[in-house]
C-alpha cells in the first residue's frame, strides 16, 4: 500500500504500539516476576520493576533444578525439548519430502489414492489417535525414549501436501532438461529439487519447530523418567505442587526461558521463512 | 554420411490420441532439418520422440546407425533447446551450463575449458556468474544454447526456442543460430510453426499436417512447388491463393463466366493456385481477371491487395496481390490482373496432390 496520509500513518503506528504492549507486558511480567522472592506474590500486588533476586533465581532454576516438584535444571529439560523438537521438524520435513517427491514425479498404481490416504490423516492428530499409539509405542517398548518421543509425531500430511504443490510449480522442462543432462532420480531430487524448495523447507521448518517444541500431551504420557522430561510439559507440572505454595519465580524463570528456542528460531529465519511463504525462484 | 534415420516412426499417446501415425525421414550429418506446422500438428511429438522424452509407440529411431528406441536422453547424445529455455534457476550461468558435463563424471578442468569455451563464442564470458533471472530473455536464450553446445552432441534439438523474444531480437537470434550451426556442424532438428523461420534457417523442411509429413524437401522446393494445398498455404507469406475450379477441355474454369485456357490430361475437381506476388498488373485487354479491391495494406517497400474476383454474381472468391513499391488505389475500384501460366499450381481436389 502506497498512501501517505499523516493521521493513517499515526494511526497504524498507534495499532502497532499497542499490539506491541499486550503482547509485550505479560513477558515483562514476567521477567520482572523472575526476580522477585517466592514470597512477593503473597501479598497482593504484582511488582512492576525488577527486584533483587533475579540472580539467585536464574541460577537456581537454569543450573540446579526448576523448582515446584521438578528436580531437573531447566538447561536439561531444554536439551530433551531440543532433541524432541529438531527430531520431529527433520523427520517430518524429510518424509514430507520423500513422499511428495514420489507422488509428483513417479508414475505409479494408485498414486492418487495414496495421496489422499495420507492427506486423510490430518484428521488423525496425535491427540485423536493417541490411545492406540501409545500402546503401539508401548509394545514396541519405546516409553521413556528419544524415539517414542519423535517418531508418532513425524508423519506430516500438510508438509506433504505444501511440497507437493511446491513440486508441482517446477515447469516440466526444468524436469525434461534435467534428464536430457543426465541427472537420475537422486541427483535431480538434489542438485535441482531441494534448493528450489528451499524457502519452502525453511518456511516449514519455523512452523514445525514450535509444532514439536510446544508438544505436551504426547510426552507428558510417555515420559516417566525424568531423563526424559521436556521443557514445556514440566512447567504445568511445576503448577501442579500439593502444598499450595507455589514458586511462581521459578516459574517465570522457566517459562520465559522456554520461550526463547522458538524465538530465536522465528528471528534467525523471518527472511526465509517469509520468503518462503510469499514467493517462489521457480 | 546418414546420422539420424527415422523409420516409419509413430506416436500413441497413453490416453489413446493417435499424434502421429507414421513419419520416415533420414537427416544427413550437418543438415540443418526444420519441422513446420500449425500448432498441435505434432512437431513437439517428434522432436521430444527424437529427444527421448516421449516413448516411440511405433518404428525405429537410430542415430548413427545405433538404433535409440530405449535409451535414455542422457545416452542419446543429443542436446536440447527449450521453449521456455528451462535454465536452473538457482544455478550461476556457468553451473547450469556445467551440469551436464559434471553428471557425466568429466574432470574439473576440462568442464571449465570447454564452458570458458562456449561461453567465448557466445560472448556469455562476463555473465557467467550470474544467476538466470538477472538475465535478459536474449541472454537467457543465448545460456540455454549454450548448455547444448557444451556438450558436443551428436544432434541438437531445439523446440520453438525463438518464440518468447521480441521481433528484432528473434531474427537476431535466428541469424546467430544459423551461423553457428554452420561453424559447429552439428546435426539440427528444429521445430517452428513459423514458416519464415522455418525458410530461412533450414537446409530441408518437413511440414506437418495432423502429425503427417505432407512435404520434406528444399525451401525453394517447397515454395516452387508445393506438394499439396496444405503446403501450398503454409510456405509463403501472404499465403498462396488457393481457388477451388473444375479442370475442363477449355481450361481452368474457376466460375460460369471465368475459364482460364489451359490444356491439360487432368479432369475434374481442382485447386488452383497462385501466389499473391506472380499476379501481375494490366491492362483490360490482356488481363485474365479483375480483382474487385476491398483493402489496401500499405508496407512501403511492398503493397498487399485484398479484393475479390469480379463475377457476374458477385460472390467471388478473395484473392491476395503483392505489389513492390507503394500503390494507393482505391477501394472498391477494380484492378485487371494477369496470372501467368508458368506459375500455377494446380492440385488434385481428390486427393489433394498436385498435378
Ligand atoms: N501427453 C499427451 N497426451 C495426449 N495428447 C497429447 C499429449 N501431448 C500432446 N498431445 C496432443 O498431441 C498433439 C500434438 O501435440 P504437439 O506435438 O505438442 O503439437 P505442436 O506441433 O504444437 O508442438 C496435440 O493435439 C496435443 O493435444
Ligand atoms: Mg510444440
Amino acid at each position: 500500500m502506497i498512501e501517505n496520509r499523516p493521521w493513517l500513518t499515526f494511526a497504524s503506528h498507534a495499532t502497532l504500539l499497542i499490539g506491541i504492549a499486550l503482547v509485550a507486558l505479560p513477558v515483562w511480567m514476567a521477567l520482572v516476576a523472575s526476580t522477585h522472592p517466592a514470597s512477593a506474590f503473597g501479598v497482593g500486588h504484582i511488582p512492576l520493576w525488577f527486584g533483587d533476586a533475579g540472580a539467585e533465581t536464574w541460577g537456581t532454576v537454569l543450573f540446579e533444578k526448576a523448582g515446584n516438584g521438578v528436580d531437573t535444571p531447566v538447561w536439561f529439560m531444554m536439551l530433551n525439548s531440543l532433541i524432541m523438537a529438531l527430531g520431529i521438524t527433520f523427520g517430518k520435513i524429510a518424509i514430507s519430502l520423500l513422499s511428495a517427491y514420489a507422488i509428483v514425479f513417479f508414475r505409479f498404481p494408485f498414486r492418487n489414492l495414496c495421496f489422499w490416504i495420507i492427506f486423510m490423516t490430518l484428521m488423525l492428530p496425535v491427540e485423536v489417535r493417541i490411545v492406540p499409539t501409545y500402546e503401539v509405542v508401548a509394545n514396541l517398548d519405546l516409553l521413556n525414549s528419544y524415539t517414542g518421543l519423535t517418531l508418532p509425531l513425524i508423519a506430516s500430511a500438510t508438509a506433504t501436501f505444501l511440497f507437493r504443490q511446491c513440486f508441482l510449480s517446477v515447469p516440466g522442462e526444468l524436469v525434461e532438461a534435467a534428464r536430457m543432462d543426465g541427472a537420475g532420480p537422486w541427483r535431480f531430487f538434489f542438485d535441482i529439487l531441494l534448493p528450489l524448495s528451499r524457502t519452502n523447507i525453511a518456511a516449514l521448518f519455523v512452523i514445525l519447530f514450535i509444532y514439536g517444541w510446544n508438544q505436551y500431551l504426547w510426552p507428558l504420557l510417555i515420559t516417566t523418567d525424568d531423563a526424559y522430561y521436556t521443557l514445556v510439559m514440566s512447567i504445568k507440572r511445576m503448577l501442579s505442587v500439593t502444598d499450595g505454595d507455589i514458586a511462581w519465580n521459578q516459574i517465570m524463570a522457566t517459562t520465559l526461558l522456554a520461550m526463547l528456542p522458538p524465538v530465536a528460531v522465528v528471528i534467525g529465519m523471518q527472511k526465509l521463512f517469509v520468503k518462503g511463504l510469499v514467493d517462489s525462484e521457480k | 554420411m546418414t546420422d539420424v534415420i527415422l523409420e516409419k516412426v509413430g506416436k500413441t499417446y497413453p490416453n489413446g490420441y493417435h499424434a502421429i501415425p507414421s513419419v520416415d525421414l533420414s537427416i544427413e550429418e550437418g543438415e540443418f532439418i526444420v519441422l513446420v506446422g500449425p500448432s498441435g500438428c505434432g512437431k513437439s511429438t517428434l522432436l521430444r520422440m527424437v529427444a527421448g522424452l516421449e516413448s516411440i509407440s511405433t518404428g525405429e529411431l537410430r542415430i548413427r546407425g545405433e538404433r535409440m528406441n530405449d535409451k535414455e536422453p542422457a545416452e542419446r547424445d543429443i542436446a536440447m533447446v527449450f521453449q521456455n529455455y528451462a535454465l536452473y534457476p538457482h544455478m550461476t550461468v556457468y553451473d547450469n551450463m556445467a551440469y551436464g558435463l559434471k553428471n557425466r563424471g568429466m574432470p574439473k578442468a576440462q568442464i571449465a575449458e570447454k564452458v570458458s569455451d562456449v561461453a567465448t563464442m557466445l560472448g556469455l564470458t562476463e555473465l557467467l556468474q550470474r544467476k538466470p533471472r538477472q538475465l535478459s530473455g536474449g541472454q537467457r536464450q543465448r545460456v540455454a544454447m549454450g548448455r547444448a553446445m557444451v556438450r558436443d552432441p551428436k544432434v541438437f534439438l531445439f523446440d520453438e526456442p525463438l518464440s518468447n523474444l521480441d521481433a528484432k531480437l528473434r531474427v537476431q537470434m535466428r541469424v546467430e543460430i544459423r551461423q553457428l550451426q554452420r561453424k559447429l556442424g552439428t546435426t539440427t532438428l528444429y521445430v517452428t510453426h513459423d514458416q519464415v523461420e522455418a525458410m530461412t534457417l533450414a537446409d530441408r523442411l518437413v511440414v506437418l499436417n495432423k502429425g503427417k509429413a505432407e512435404q520434406i524437401g528444399t525451401p525453394m522446393d517447397l515454395y516452387n512447388k508445393p506438394a499439396t494445398p496444405f503446403v501450398a498455404a503454409f510456405i509463403g507469406s501472404p499465403s498462396m491463393n488457393l481457388i477451388n475450379a473444375n479442370l475442363t477441355e477449355q481450361g481452368v474454369k474457376i466460375s460460369e463466366a471465368l475459364t482460364l485456357p489451359l490444356s491439360h490430361a487432368f479432369r475434374g475437381g481442382i485447386v488452383w493456385g497462385i501466389r499473391p506476388e506472380h499476379l501481375e498488373v494490366s491492362d483490360e485487354q490482356n488481363a485474365d481477371f479483375a480483382l474487385r479491391i476491398q483493402a489496401v495494406e500499405s508496407l512501403g517497400a511492398e503493397t498487399l491487395i485484398h479484393g475479390k474476383l469480379e463475377t457476374e454474381s458477385g460472390h467471388g472468391e478473395p484473392l491476395v496481390v503483392r505489389l513492390s513499391g507503394p500503390h494507393l488505389p482505391d477501394i472498391n475500384s477494380l484492378m485487371w490482373l494477369r496470372a501467368p501460366v508458368s506459375h500455377w499450381h494446380l492440385f488434385d481436389a481428390n486427393t489433394q496432390q498436385r498435378l
